[in-house]
Formats: C-alpha cells, structure tokens, sequence
C-alpha cells in the first residue's frame, strides 16, 4: 500500500534528480523496495505484532514449557543436587496427597462464595449507579466504591488484620462498646475464612460494579422505552432487555474475577498465612509455600501446571458460554 | 595526602629569613625533625597499611542482608561506621554499606533466590540458625574453618556450647563451620514489676495460694510451671483492662513451633533424632501431646485474639499495657522496655518442670541469628566480610553492641562483672543460654516447620480437637520428607497414606 502512495513516489523522483550519482538511485530503489515490502499484505501485519509475539515468546511461552519440563523433575534447590528425571511422580504424589484436595476444595468453595457475591452485588450496585445519572455525588460515590480496588492487595490485607485485630482493632472496639464480647474474628478456625472471604468481596466487589456498568451501557435505550410502552414488568425488563444485552460482559467480568480469585494468595499471606490451622490455606498460598518456602522446584511446578489446566478449563467453559450468542445469531 | 604534604612546606616557606636568623640551631633541629616526622609518618602508616591488605586505596561497597524490625540486625549495619573507620585506619581502604531486610518469614526466600543465581549482591547474610543446613548444602555459604585456622582472632571462646552448635555448625554433630553468631537470643519472660508489686498484692496472693508472691530473680527462678500458672492467672484482670500473659501463637514463620518445642523438651520429650532423622515415634508421643495441651491451656490467662500473636504482637500488647507478662524473645529488650516502661520490668527465665525428684529441668529453644558469607564474593568483598568479622569480635566492638542493645556471645564479654547490669535481660540471657539449644539443621527445615505450624496452630485455634492426631500428622509429613532427602533411614509408616489434618 505505502509503495503506490503518490508522494512517496514523488518524493522518490525529487530525490533522484537531486542525487546524480547512479549509487543514490539504487539505494532509493532500495528503500523504496523495502518499503513496497513492508507494504504487502501478507507482511506488514506480522511485521507489525512481530514484537508482541517475540516478548510473549520470551517471558510467555519458554517459561512455560520450562515449568512443564521442571514438574517432571525431583529438584530441590537447597538440596545441592542435581534434578533428577521422575516422570509422572510429582503428579501422582499431589493426586495422592489429601491435603491438596483439601486445599483445592476450600479454594473452590472461596471462589464459587466469592465470585457469586461479588457478581450479585455488583449488579445491584451497578443497576443503583446506571439509573442515577442525575443523582449529586455521584462521581465522589464511584470514586470510593472503586477505591478498595485499586489498594495492593498486601496494603489491604494489612489493614485489615488490624481491623480485624480483637486487643487493638476499631471493629471489636464497637462490638465491645454496645457490650458483646470480642470477636476474634482471624484467630478463631469458624471465623477465619469468612472473615478473608468478607475483605476479598470488599475489594473486588467494585470490579464486578464497573463491569455491570458497562454491560447495562450496552443495553439499548430504544428497547428499555419499547419495553416500558408494552407495559412489560420490572422483573421481565430486567430479564428480556437489561440482562439479555449484559449478560455477557458480565460473564467477561465474571470470568476474570474466576480465574484471579482462583490465584488468590497476597490477601491471605497477609492476613491469616493459611491459618488458623489450615482455615484459610488456599491451594495458592500451598503452592507458595512449596515454591518458595520449601524450594521444590519440581513438585511445585506439577502443582502450577495443575492449576494452569485448571484455570483453562475455567477459561474455556466460559468462552464456550460466551460463542453460544455468535452461534446462535449464525444459525439465526 | 597532598594537603599533609603541602601545609608545612607552605608554613616553612612563610618563615622569614630574619626569623630564620634569630633561631637557634637546636630549635632548628627540632624543627626540622617534626616537620619531617609530620610528612613521612602519615605516608610510613599509609605504607603500612598497603603492605597488610591487598585492598589499601581502594573503595568497596558491601551490602548486609538482615532481618526487618529486628533491632540485633540493625545494630549491625548502624554500627557498621565504624568498621569503615576502623578498616580505613587499619588497613587502608574505604567501605561503605547499605542494608536489605525482610520479615522473619521471607528472609530466607530473599536470599535464596537471590544465592541460587550465583549473586554477589548480599555480601553478608544474618540468617536464621536452622538455615544454616540449607545454606550451606547447595553451596551458597562460606565453610569457615580454613579461615579461622588463618586469622586466629576469629577462634572464639563462646559463653555457651549451644552457641557454637547454634549458630556455627553444620551437620549437627560435625566441627564444619559455617557461621559465628550475630545475636545470640533466648526466650525470658518480662514481667511487670509495677503491677507485681503493687500495695496488697502479696498479702492477696499469701492468702490465696499460701506462698509468698515471687519478687525477686531468684524467686523466679525457682518457679515451676504450676506455680507460674497460679501467677498469671492471679494477675489476670480483664475488669482491669489487662490480662494475666502474652506468648506466641501464630501460625506465621516458627511463632508457635518454638514455644511448643521448648514445652515438649522440657518435659521430657524431643522432636526428632537428629543422627537417624526418625521423627515418627520421637514427635508424636503421648508426652508432646501433653505438652501441648499444657501450651494451649495457658490461652485462657492472654488477651482475645492471642492465637495470632508473633513477635509484634506480644511487644504491643505488653507495651500498652495489655497483660502482666509476656513470653519474648530478649532481644527485642529495647523494644519491650520503652521509656516509659524503664524500671517496671523484670526480665526473669521462664519456669522449669518439676521432675520427679523434685529438680527443675529447662530445655528450651534458643534464638539468635549467626553471619554467614557469600560464597559467590569476588575476593575483595570476601576479604573485606572477614575483616569485618575480625573486627565485629573485638572486645571494644562487643562492648559498644552490649550496651546498644545488642547480645554478644563470646565469653570474655558474658563473664565481664559488669555484664549483669548493662541490660534488664543480660541475667537472664546468661542463664538461659546453658538451657537452651536449636533444632533441625536441616536443609529441610523450611518444608518440616511449615508443617509443623500448621498441625499445632490447627490444634490451639480448636481447628484439630485432638494433640496426638496432629503430631501424628506432622510426624508423617516430615518422615516422608526426611527420607525422599535421604537423611531419614525410615520410610513414614503405610498408615500416613491419605492422612488428613
């Protein structure tokens, strides 16, 4: 395309007749040739996310398959020996080990009480703001919902804890101040998880917010008045109209939301380390720790190939999801 | 040296002749003499130096990697001054230092990740006593014996045995070197004396109990765990806005491992057998489950919340006022007695067992963090870390530490008559540390005390009901552990397959 551009050509022309010598003409043509190159269809857009493709390749892909390969090895980095090939052990020790399950059952159940939550409540929220367009405040009222989730995880789980704390914290000085005894509410193994689970939905819940806001933006205003003219009920607007056109943007924010509170590790290490007990030990935080408490390479990388299949699998559920509306307007 | 050089052949120019006139011979001599002693001594020193350390004129930096918070790791690069003036005097180059931290709980990771890469950029490294294994296996660290037989100041008679076992050697058992102690640290018990000796108390208490409230050091040294039990519990006020004691419960880096151990080998118990690795049937005993039970039993007498105290969190609730005593590691005496607490407190060892002959018996786990170096230093930050070391175990050096706060270890120092009275803790740092000694030098210590914390945390925050189970537990995971290493010649028993918390 830029090589039939007239002023390339004309600037081409301007500077051969400038250079007489023979050697500035070929060089032009050169770059003139180059530039026809890069012009053609088939190059320019490789050329053009060549260097995406060359980071993802470098920090994406070689570190994976080198996990991949790892979780085939028993290696440990402090034991000062070399990995030494296993095949499949690290995998059928995790399949083996109860705890794992545990963790991973736990972790679901987070997820599954979070996401939910956070979705629900993100609409509702999201229903509040979209139908108070003229409502004074109502930037400065955004502004702190979306506040908790821009704090680093590891600020908020700082806090928290001294929220939390039952000797100094503000929380159990109000519950003691309208006299009931303090609640201990990390210490205690019944609490603990609930207690992580209620600052997780804090600080995501505006996500989901942000996400509901922009799926009702998609929601035609023609449809809603259309819908308000056939005298259809609240419920079936919000149904047949609102949630038919935002409903997959939510999913987006769902999926997203699925998939990180499923790497949940920073808010926990911060508030509780897995404890009480072994209360809040999400399969996160297991995978830390034998990374980078226990140094073993090998198990561990089974552990984040896991749940990287895992991961995907979530992924892929989603977007088969999310293609049923293409296939279905395909078919339509 | 050019300033030194040109001052006084200015001020000699600047004589006048007629001056030079009125002076006498001798007077000129004398003169002369000064004026060269003043040039040439300071170039005769330089000379020196340059012949004592290859690195004499040159500029070095060295970065120290230490503990955050932990006033031990701080005084060691405030301090560090010092060593530069000292260096510069002594053997003619310039050094300088910075500091990296981190917790407790990810110093390790910090330096690991950066030790595997083969990285200089922590030069010396005030690990955790039981990293020593797992530093030294892989290689990162430096073995010290040839460098000790070289520089004979840095063979050191230490106050305790467990100071060298602590902090220096690794496998147990063996003479390989590879640390000397930075801080050493043992578990006391502060206590407020305000409130202990406050109007009607010990009549209130002799009327209670029937014996006289403890007052003194030696009362408390007497104590056993009942009798300790009868105080706190008598001390604890909650109408008062202040509970009977604060220890470590939490379930971060070794909070509730240290104190639990120090309870089951104080009864009789142990941990593991450190020759054959054999924990099952050593941990998980009737006798360590009791152990804790007795530990979780002392939960009653603390504040809300007290199964997630660490270090910070027992400092705070006895600065503010929160409980009478607290269980603590003495090195952070500075931070336990503020001003305003100066005079309030008695630092006192923790109480014994009674044995059944009526002896006290303490084994407790001891604290304190040893230097290692970098195996990867270029030679000049390897000499500079050891001429470091050589400099940090000078009498004047311990002596400035000791009154900063600081704990030295070497025996001249310890045994001073007047160690005792620099700090409320000194006492009974001395005499714990012939009570106390480390556990697992184990390139897997990491791996065992993850574990280990989460089956006793799980137990004192009613997660586990029963004590047994979890050593149980524990005993499993940290078998299977010790034999896939090869250090345990048994494999954890059938019946851990599947085994749950």
């Amino acid at each position: 395309m830029l090589g039939n551009d007239p002023l390339i050509r004309t600037v081409g022309r301007v500077e051969v007749a400038a250079a007489s010598p023979s050697r500035r003409g070929s060089a032009d043509r050169g770059h003139t040739g180059f530039v026809t190159f890069l012009g053609r269809r088939e190059v320019l857009p490789s050329v053009l996310i060549a260097p995406v493709v060359i980071f993802f390749i470098i920090w994406n892909t070689i570190p994976t398959l080198w996990l991949i390969g790892l979780s085939f090895y028993r290696f440990s980095l402090t034991s000062g020996r070399a990995p030494i090939f296993s095949g499949f052990y690290n995998y059928v020790s995790i399949i083996n080990d109860g705890a794992t399950w545990l963790d991973l059952s736990r972790t679901f159940i987070f997820v599954v009480l979070a996401v939910g939550i956070e979705t629900v409540a993100g609409f509702f929220l999201g229903l509040l703001f979209w139908g108070s367009d003229r409502l004074p405040g109502r930037r400065v009222a955004l502004t702190l919902l979306f506040a908790p989730m821009v704090v680093t995880p590891v600020a908020a789980g700082t806090f928290w804890r001294l929220i939390y704390d039952p000797t100094f914290g503000v929380l159990d000085w109000f519950i003691t101040l309208l006299g009931f005894p303090a609640v201990r509410f990390l210490s205690d193994a019944n609490l603990a998880f609930w207690a992580v689970l209620a600052v997780d939905i804090w600080m995501w819940t505006p996500f989901m917010v942000l996400m509901a806001m922009a799926g009702l933006g998609s929601v035609p205003r023609a449809e809603l008045e259309a819908a308000e003219i056939d005298r259809l009920t609240l419920w079936q607007r919000f149904r047949l109209v609102i949630l038919y056109h935002g409903k997959f943007i939510l999913m987006l924010g769902i999926l997203l939301r699925t998939i990180d509170a499923f790497k949940t590790m920073d808010l926990i290490f911060d508030m509780t380390y897995g404890g009480p007990g072994t209360a809040t030990k999400l399969v996160a935080m297991t995978l830390f720790r034998s990374a980078f408490e226990s140094f073993n390479m090998g198990s561990s990388s089974a552990l984040a190939v896991i749940l990287l299949l895992i991961s995907i699998a979530f992924t892929a559920t989603f977007l088969y999801v999310l293609y049923i509306r293409e296939r279905r307007a395909a078919e339509a | 040296m050019s300033k030194e050089t040109d001052a006084p052949a200015g001020a000699f120019a600047a004589i006048s002749k007629s001056k030079l006139n009125r002076i006498g011979r001798r007077q000129l001599i004398q003169g002369s003499a000064a004026l060269g002693a003043s040039v040439a001594l300071p170039r005769y020193a330089f000379s020196q130096s340059e012949k004592k350390s290859p690195l004499a004129g040159k500029s070095i930096h060295m970065q120290i990697l230490g503990i955050a918070g932990w006033l031990p790791s701080k005084l060691g690069v405030d301090m560090s001054p010092d060593f530069a003036k000292y260096a510069k005097d002594k053997y003619g180059y310039d050094v300088s230092f910075s500091f990296a931290d981190a917790p407790f709980g990810t110093l390790f990771q910090k330096a690991a990740t950066s030790l595997a890469t083969r990285s200089q950029e922590y030069n010396i490294i005030i690990s955790d006593s039981q990293w020593l294994g797992a530093l030294a296996t892989p290689g990162w660290i430096v073995q010290l014996n040839d460098i000790i037989a070289k520089n004979p100041e840095l063979n050191i008679e230490w106050w305790s045995p467990s100071i060298r076992s602590s902090y220096q050697v690794f496998p147990d058992g063996t003479d390989k070197l590879w640390g000397f102690p930075q801080v050493g640290d043992i578990i006391g018990i502060f206590v407020r004396k305000d409130i202990l000796e406050g109007p009607g108390e010990a009549e209130a208490f002799k009327a209670k109990h029937g014996r006289d409230l403890p007052k003194t050091w030696e009362d408390f040294e007497k104590m056993d765990f009942d009798q300790w039990v009868e105080l706190i519990s008598f001390f604890d006020r909650p109408e008062k806005g202040y509970r009977g004691f604060a220890a470590q419960y939490s379930r971060e880096y070794d909070a509730a491992t240290c104190p639990t151990m120090s309870f089951m080998r104080s009864t009789g118990g142990d941990v593991w057998d450190p020759k054959t690795g054999q924990v099952e049937g050593v941990l998980d005993t009737p006798s360590n489950a009791k152990a804790m039970e007795l530990y979780k039993s002392w939960l009653k007498y603390q504040p809300p919340g007290a199964t997630n105290y660490f270090i910070a969190e027992v400092i705070d609730a006895f600065t503010q006022g929160k409980v009478f005593a607290a269980w603590q590691w003495v090195a952070t005496g500075k931070t336990m007695i503020p001003p305003s607490l100066e005079g309030k407190v008695i630092v006192v060892p923790p109480p014994g067992f009674k044995k059944s002959d009526g002896t006290l018996y303490r084994n407790y786990i001891i604290g304190g963090q040893p230097w290692v170096i970098n195996a990867f230093n270029d030679p000049e930050h390897m000499q500079v870390a050891v001429d470091f070391m050589k400099w940090w175990y000078l009498p004047e050096t311990s002596k400035d530490y000791l009154k900063r706060g600081g704990m030295p270890c070497d025996k001249a120092t310890c045994a001073a008559a007047d160690f005792d009275g620099i700090n409320p803790w000194n006492r009974t740092y001395k005499y714990m540390l012939l009570r106390s000694s480390d556990f697992w030098h184990d390139p897997k210590y990491s791996e065992m005390l993850s574990d280990m914390q989460e089956a006793i945390t799980g137990y004192y925050t009613g997660q586990i009901k029963d004590p047994l189970h979890a050593l149980n537990w524990v005993a499993c995971q940290q078998q299977k552990i010790l034999y896939d290493e090869g250090t345990a010649q048994k494999a954890a028993q059938a019946q851990c397959s599947g085994m749950t918390l």
